[in-house]
């Protein structure tokens, strides 16, 4: 009996010459199918939801796990890396000058040690303090670059404008350079008037008025 | 709500397809054995899901891909749960293909005019076996990539074109990058394409000729919905319950990183597979060759698989019961086969000693690979190869165990086993000492206070018997003797005044002194009990009968450092005792025991250089020695102490 194609419109009242049906299932019937083929498509479902949100659930974040390296790192306890320069070796004019950061980054499984890992601007105002910015633009993340001729910092992709001292000087990015903490050191101790630059090396969210590590 | 529904039926006409998906008469009622056609639907479903999800974070390549599953497996949030589950319902899905081929055949649900239904399920029983295959590689671990060389490796067994169709598989003349990236394409691109495809094509005509009904008088007519969908879902729910929990108790398996430089002697294919595997190992099988074995017999089954409904056909019932039998004939053939395969398994003492050893370093692998450090960027494989742990007893086994022991074993849990005179395998005696204790407390306690027992291993050696029946034969040889030495006889002269409790403590300072001095990592020592030792070795203030006797009388450098560059000046004849047991002292013993500074004119220890042995080698094998590597909390060989002094005591 089955040998024939069934009819596309075999409903459950149909009666063509086959046994008759099956009385009516209950609503109950119907519910618990119902809540059943739900639950074991969804529990799958949303187990695979869980891990595709694990960047934000995990508990144990990368740069956590394990503890501190066991070399020997650049960087001591409170985040300072020391750079490759001395304080000599910056113009005295202000004018800024690039500088490659090395740290360890930690990409999931991987740990890669002293490894470049962004870029900053570095100023010497004569005697005074040393500057430091991140090149990174605070409006969408392209990079800020140095004009000698206008004496400020640029930023090409979206026109982002900020004088020597960080400050925006035009209404395109949500809030002045990210200027970044920088200690002056000999031999690793606090000496203001030290040869080794050291900077606390920092990201920061983008498109935020607030300056928002990350 | 009704005003929408109506809106979107009217455009998309669901209703008819709903009506038509859901209200498929069942004829005869509901029944549970109709629910495994709805349970593999459910299976790829999951394998879908979970797949997709670990595609996310899976990195197809000889450097990322273990270490983005080991990332998945014990990093991620409920990793661990998702590669479970997508393990384990591969599997469910070849076991459930498995019962919907037998029951379609039983049924005789092939026939006409179902014949290209099964055909299309052949096909999809081929890719169903091929993302099994292409899957257990990727993790490219040691078990996955060995069990995978094997198949391709069958692959070019194929008459006239293996070699080309093991290099495409390959995606070169070797395993590399490619391979994964090839297998990878092949298991979540185009076999699920394909399968996507086919199971339309599969449920499209079993939809037009309906079901193959069992029994049509068994109960009133009924619909899919919501009888048979019922007993579907909770057939899904049941193969969702197992699997889930095996993900969660039995998390799957990550072994260590692939490296094709280290043997695996514990290969298997998945079990499901292993039936063929132990096929190709019968010598008659092997006798008529790989391509038989591997391909025309798999040929022939997989060809009277599919000419079933011509079978049928041409020769009716008979050609049904013919059918019937076949079926049943494979189904108990591969379970008889497996289950030899499993038995001889559980009974080979080398298979589980390699099980053991692979566990080992899976999990050592596991817990290098979450140290600080994490993993370097020439892959988790590195980890290994720098790793005291793992590469220490390889090496005892390969340079050492002729004649050492480490706690009855080579040094990798194995036993040295040698024929008897009637040509029986039996557990072979250690003709040097067993190292598992070498430069611990016991070990010291073992020279201090019963040295001929301690050393009694070497009276098993031919050259010790040899020299044994010269000596009495009054001629005159120099060989190290735990009976008749100097030391043997100091311990021996002294045993009384050794064991007596007025020099109790001060033997368990002498040895805690001698431990010491070996300085093997993990062992805390009492500085007290060292600086008491320390005068007992070279001053002898001992209690009673042993007043006056000090180590330092014979070996003159006995708390001394030892010399970066040793030389043999001043050498007394006497073994240095000097840091005897530490790193510096046991990497220049390897390198010349023969020296006067060592065993002289008496030792018959080969010397290690470093064309048999190379430094890096002697450095991962001294500081495993001396405990000098990164803790691990993973299980060590297991001691085989027992059944080689059962075996020597016969």
């Amino acid at each position: 009996m089955t040998s024939s194609p069934s009819s596309s419109d075999a409903s459950p009242t149909a009666a063509d010459g086959h046994a008759p049906l099956a009385p009516r299932r209950s609503v109950l019937v119907h519910l618990v199918t119902a809540v059943l083929s739900f639950v074991i498509v969804t529990i799958p479902a949303t187990l695979g939801g869980l891990f595709f949100l694990d960047p934000i659930l995990r508990k144990r974040k990368d740069a956590e796990a394990g503890g501190k390296s066991g070399e020997v790192s650049r960087k001591d306890e409170k985040g300072f890396i020391r750079l490759n320069l001395t304080r000599d070796s910056i113009p005295a004019d202000g004018t800024p000058v690039p500088v490659t950061v090395l740290d360890d980054i930690v990409d999931a499984w991987n740990r890669f040690k002293n490894v470049p890992a962004g870029s900053i601007w570095l100023r010497k105002l004569g005697d005074g303090p040393i500057l430091a910015f991140n090149s990174t633009c605070p409006h969408l993340g392209c990079s800020v670059d140095f004009r000698p001729a206008e004496q400020d910092f640029f930023c090409p992709c979206h026109t982002s404008a900020f004088a020597l001292d960080g400050k925006k000087t035009n209404d395109v990015p949500p809030r002045d350079m990210d200027g970044l903490e920088v200690s002056m050191r000999t031999n690793g101790a606090d000496d203001p008037g030290g040869q080794e630059i050291w900077v606390r090396y920092q990201k920061f969210r983008g498109a935020t008025a607030e300056k928002i590590a990350v | 709500m009704n005003a929408l529904i109506n809106w979107l039926d009217n455009r998309t006409g669901f209703r008819e397809l709903m009506h038509e998906a859901l209200y498929e008469r069942v004829p005869g009622g509901a029944r549970w054995r109709y629910v495994w056609g709805s349970t593999l639907v459910f299976t790829f479903t999951l394998q879908m899901i979970t797949g997709f999800m670990l595609w996310s974070a899976y990195s197809p390549s000889t450097r990322t891909a273990w270490e983005s599953v080991y990332y998945i497996q014990n990093e991620m949030f409920i990793g661990y749960i998702i590669r479970g589950l997508h393990h384990y319902a591969a599997q469910a899905m070849v076991v459930l293909m498995a019962i919907h081929l037998v029951q379609v055949v039983i049924d005789g649900a092939y026939k006409a005019p179902r014949e290209m239904n099964f055909w299309l399920g052949i096909v999809l029983m081929m890719i169903v076996l091929g993302l099994s295959l292409t899957g257990y590689l990727l993790p490219w671990d040691q078990k996955g990539y060995y069990a995978t060389q094997v198949t391709t490796n069958i692959m070019s067994a194929t008459p006239v074109v293996g070699a080309e169709v093991q290099k495409l598989a390959q995606g070169g003349s070797d395993y590399g990058h490619l391979t994964l990236t090839r297998f990878f394409a092949m298991h979540a691109g185009i076999l699920p394409a394909m399968l996507v495809a086919f199971l339309t094509l599969h449920i499209y005509v079993f939809r037009r000729h309906g079901l193959k009904v069992h029994d049509a008088k068994h109960a009133p007519d009924t619909t899919f919905w919501p009888d048979q969908v019922l007993k579907d879902a909770v057939a899904c729910l049941a193969v969702l319950a197992v699997v889930l929990m095996l993900a969660i108790l039995r998390p799957a398996e990550l072994s260590a990183p692939a490296d094709p430089a280290v043997k695996f002697d514990a290969a298997r294919p998945e079990w499901y597979f292993l039936f063929l595997f132990r096929f190709l190992r019968f010598h008659a099988v092997e006798a008529l060759g790989l391509t038989f074995g591997a391909i025309i017999v798999p040929g022939i089954i997989m060809g009277i698989l599919t000419i079933m409904p011509i079978t049928a056909q041409v020769l009716g019932e008979w050609g049904h019961r013919l059918n019937k039998a076949f079926i049943w004939l494979m189904a108990t053939a591969i379970a008889v086969l497996t289950g030899m395969a499993f038995y001889e398994d559980a009974n080979d003492r080398g298979h589980q000693a390699a099980l053991a050893e692979a566990h080992r370093d899976g999990q050592r692998a596991i817990e290098l690979a979450s140290g600080p450090d994490k993993i370097p960027v020439d892959g988790a494989v590195s980890l290994l190869r720098r790793d005291p742990y793992t590469q220490g007893p390889r090496l005892f086994a390969q340079h050492c165990a002729a004649c050492h022991r480490f706690n009855g074993h080579t040094g990798r849990g194995t036993l040295v086993m040698e024929m008897n005179a009637e040509k029986v395998p039996v557990i072979g005696a250690p003709t040097a000492a067993d190292l598992g204790t070498f430069g611990k407390r016991e070990w010291m306690t073992g020279i201090v206070t019963d040295y001929s027992n301690h050393f009694a291993w070497l009276k098993n050696a031919k050259w010790h018997q040899d020299a044994k029946a010269k000596s009495a034969a009054g001629e005159s040889v120099e060989f190290i003797d735990p009976d008749g030495s100097e030391m043997a006889d100091w311990t021996s002269g002294n045993v009384e005044s050794l064991k007596s409790a007025e020099n109790a403590d001060n033997v368990k300072a002498l040895v805690e002194f001698l431990a010491a001095e070996a300085g093997h990592a993990g062992t805390d020592f009492d500085a007290a009990l060292i600086e008491q030792g320390r005068k007992l070795a070279t001053e002898g203030i001992w209690a009673g009968a042993l007043n006056g006797t000090s180590c330092k009388q014979c070996h003159e450098t006995i708390g001394d450092a030892f010399p970066a560059q040793p030389t043999d000046e001043g050498a007394s004849g006497y073994p240095t005792m000097a840091k005897y047991g530490s790193a510096a002292w046991l990497k220049d013993f390897i390198r010349n025991p023969g020296a006067a500074r060592h065993y002289g004119a008496k030792n018959q220890m080969t010397a290690s250089t470093p064309e048999k042995l190379t430094d890096t080698d002697l450095d991962l094998l001294v500081r495993w020695m001396t405990g000098n590597h990164t803790a691990s909390t993973v299980p060590d060989y297991p001691s085989q102490m027992e059944a080689v002094n059962a075996a020597i005591s016969k």
